[in-house]
């Protein structure tokens, strides 16, 4: 946008406006990048138009109305998915708080320390579902196999984040313990563990909320519950039991999202009424 | 002279509630009658051998393979683009009426956020599945799975952001007589930029590590390559493809925290 | 008493407007009466500061003048406008003829100086206008008229984040100006400023109040500020008002009354000019 000085203007000394050069040049090729990758896509834009139209014949075939026949076996298969995402997280914390602690700062030797934090970071990266492909070669196509996949796939973020607390957790309340004289022992239970435990327990929850979802995800490719019982009515195009099944994963993860939400923020008031410390 | 202390609240009782329903519901996630899980610790013990020759051969990756693999992963690679920046323009709006401080509207606001709530609550390959029942299969379904997925991640991260942050400006633009739509455009949208960029980032990362799976459903990229050599058994060429896109994510990665270092 | 015709925004020189307040009570969500019972009368033109500890109400007040805060009953009267009652539409109109300044500057930080003035202009720009981005002939003048009255035309495409304390009060004096206001409120203006930036800020409002015979009501906690800028002084306590009178004379006396305890020395800003 350019500013013209009207007549009534002239009186006035304008300043220049500052250059927007770079940032427009960026923009631009960023708009580029991104119009040839739309381009070029494998997407045949002369159907694109009918696919709205498509969506919502379709949404009429599940939701018009939703067949409740299988509802029993649907809650059947979904505790079988919540039962795979409660046990994934568990063994998750349970493996990732000795783990975590070691990679953390002043806890754990360097040699320790430096491989612990790669290993996160390659399993941050690698899909769960890639992890439940390794597996299930041990322990066959079972939801068992979709837990120890979860427990294993959360340990990159779930590492982090402990890490993370306790560095944090260290700089306040170790200091005290340790000026008093306390060794390692004591400066994890006395200040280490009350200033983190809020977080961590928040945390645990939290992975619990992720999994559920990741838990339908690895249904999808053979570990059992939900997410298997989805993949076979959408490959036998019963559309009315797809949309029952759908209505069940939604209304279901959105309880257990408000539940376990619920319980996070009373921890953390807990917490913070209780005066130990902050939770990032 | 002894002290008087108060007496020290008795919390036992409650912690033991706690532990003991954590409990019980553990125990009914590990019984198979009624949909639990069946632990099955044998299998372990039995056929570790099988996962550790497994993971000997992914170890050993084909690179003659390569050449093969550049194509679908430069798809993959689109794919989260393009699913990126439609979800970020599109955000932009839903997410400033997704926020108390920039849509006052309790009715407009519950609506929007109901809307988000239910998107995020589908897994991402359930919409990849059925999209792809639905459209057939190719790229196209992969990015409306990406693009609803990032949908609901940005719009609820950075509603929440707003919601939690201080707008001072705001009760002046109020004071001045002007439309909520005028101080979103103007003041709240440039003020919300950082927060944006962050989840934008964020969620373009995701979708690098979502869109190498999409595939395995049919959605396109390189997940469909992954699938169909380990259907062949080919684990050396697998291990190929899973090198790639560990060193991928974590190139973006790397990117996108420069870049947010420059933006935020 | 001046009166104006309800839309003077258009005119080049905007009337002054009185106010007026009568038996104004208010009492927020959570239960605490903030205002009792408050009646007030201040003609067109005048200068006026509301004194009082902070929690005594008078931030309350400024606020129950163009609606930020709803009367809970009683009539708040601005110009030809019912306060009271109106909403929306109206509500903005009405809004759009009042500048207000505020304690914290209020500003869009990461936007430009010359947007945060625009923003000044909302309430007499269609929304459909403000969303192409771009301002009419007319309102981009009357920013930069504005800003240079202020003298802070120099830092037009500076980031509102990017200025000092007293640079950044001088941009919300621009904004509000902006609006061709009737009535001028200032909350706290000079609080979070250093003493002789305090000074020059309090001065711009002088000003203002000389050259178009503004209205002009300011919230204070220093009794010297008060005193030195300001014609006409209420006393608020505890949501009541408790004195009114000629600023000149208000004695020590007048402000322990007020403040409900003996001066003591951060009451006063201290003089510099």
């Amino acid at each position: 946008m350019t500013l013209r000085l009207t007549a009534r203007e002239a009186g006035l000394d304008l300043p220049a406006r500052p250059s927007r050069l770079g940032p427009t040049i960026a923009a631009i090729v960023v708009g580029v990048i991104v119009v040839l990758a739309t381009a070029d896509l494998d997407i045949d834009w002369s159907e694109a138009g009918a696919i709205p139209g498509e969506l919502a014949r379709y949404a009429g075939l599940m939701f018009a109305p939703p067949n409740w026949e299988k509802l029993p076996r649907a809650l059947f298969e979904m505790w079988r998915s919540i039962s795979m995402a409660w046990l994934g997280a568990m063994l998750c914390v349970v493996l990732s708080i000795p783990l975590g602690m070691l990679a953390a700062r002043n806890v754990g030797p360097v040699w320790l320390r430096l491989p612990l934090r790669g290993l996160f970071a390659v399993i941050r990266a690698v899909p769960e579902v890639i992890i439940a492909l390794i597996l299930l070669t041990v322990t066959g196509l079972t939801p068992f196999t979709g837990a120890l996949a979860l427990g294993i796939a959360g340990i990159g973020t779930q590492g982090k984040w402990v890490y993370e607390t306790i560095e944090s957790a260290q700089e306040g309340a170790a200091e005290a313990v340790r000026a008093a004289g306390g060794g390692i022992a004591e400066v994890t239970r006395w200040a280490l563990w009350p200033a983190s435990a809020p977080a961590l327990l928040s945390f645990a929850l939290y992975r619990f909320e992720i999994n559920i979802r990741t838990s339908a995800v690895l249904g999808l490719v053979g570990a059992g519950g939900i997410g298997s019982m989805l993949s076979n009515y959408t490959n036998y195009r019963q559309w009315d039991t797809v949309g029952m099944l759908l209505i069940v994963v939604v209304v279901i993860t959105m309880i257990i999202d408000a539940i376990s939400g619920a319980l996070r923020r009373r921890i953390r008031e807990g917490a913070t009424t209780r005066g130990v410390g902050r939770i990032s | 002279m002894p002290l008087e202390a108060p007496t020290r609240p008795r919390t036992w009782r409650r912690t033991a509630l706690v532990v003991l329903a954590v409990a019980a519901f553990t125990v009914a996630t590990c019984i198979p009658a009624i949909g639990g899980v069946e632990l099955d610790f044998a299998a372990i013990a039995k056929n570790w051998r099988f996962g550790a020759e497994k993971i000997g051969q992914l170890m050993q990756p084909d690179w003659t393979f390569l050449p093969r693999t550049l194509q679908p992963m430069l798809e993959t690679l689109q794919m989260a683009l393009v699913a990126a920046v439609a979800s970020a323009i599109v955000s932009v709006p839903l997410t400033l009426w997704a926020a108390r401080p920039t849509n006052p509207n309790g009715i407009t606001r519950r609506l929007v956020r109901g809307v988000i709530n239910v998107i995020r609550a589908v897994p991402d390959l359930v919409y990849a599945t059925v999209l792809v029942a639905v459209i057939g299969v190719g790229a196209l379904p992969g990015v409306i799975t990406l693009f609803l997925f990032n949908l609901g991640i940005v719009v609820k991260l950075v509603s929440e952001a707003i919601d939690s942050a201080d707008h001072a400006y705001l009760e002046a633009g109020r004071a001045a007589g002007g439309t909520q739509t005028q101080l979103n455009r103007v003041t709240a949208r440039p003020q919300s930029m950082p927060l944006y960029a962050n989840q934008w980032l964020y969620a373009l990362e995701l979708n690098v590590r979502v869109s190498a799976i999409l595939g395995i459903v049919g959605a396109g990229g390189i997940g469909r390559l992954l699938d169909e050599r380990r259907g062949f058994y080919a684990y050396d060429d697998v291990g190929l493809v899973i090198l790639e896109i560990l060193v991928v994510v974590i190139v973006i990665e790397v990117f996108s925290n420069l870049l947010r270092r420059r933006l935020v | 008493m001046n009166a104006a015709t309800p839309d003077a925004g258009v005119a080049t020189t905007p009337a002054s407007w009185p106010i007026r307040l009568e038996n104004v009570t208010v009492t927020y969500p959570n239960g605490t009466t903030a205002l009792r019972d408050v009646s007030l009368e201040i003609a067109a033109g005048e200068m006026v500061s509301i004194v009082g500890l902070s929690g005594s109400g008078k931030s309350t007040l400024i606020r129950t003048i163009n609606g930020l805060v709803p009367a809970t009953s009683g009539t708040v009267t601005v110009g030809p406008h019912t306060v009271t009652g109106l909403r929306g539409r109206g509500l903005r109109r009405m809004r759009g003829h009042i500048g207000m300044i505020f304690q914290g500057f209020n500003l869009a930080e990461r936007v430009d100086v010359y947007r945060n003035v625009l923003v000044g202009r909302f309430a007499h720009t269609p929304t459909i206008r403000t969303l192409t981005g771009i301002p009419t002939a007319r309102d981009r003048e009357l920013a930069l008229r504005t800003l240079d009255s202020v003298g802070m035309l120099d830092k037009l495409w500076a980031r509102a984040g990017a200025l000092s304390g007293g640079q950044k009060q001088r941009v919300a004096i621009a904004r509000a100006l902006a609006q061709e206001p009737s009535v001028m409120l200032a909350d706290e203006p000079v609080a979070s400023l250093d003493p002789p930036t305090a000074h020059s800020v309090m001065h711009e409002l002088q000003r203002i109040n000389a050259e178009q015979g503004l209205t002009v009501l300011v919230n204070l906690h220093l009794m010297d500020l008060a005193r030195q800028y300001t014609t006409r002084m209420i006393g608020i306590r505890a949501g009541e008002i408790v004195h009114d009178g000629p600023a000149g004379d208000a004695t020590d006396a007048d402000f322990e009354r007020i403040y409900g305890r003996s001066i003591q020395p951060h009451d006063r800003l201290g003089t510099a000019t």
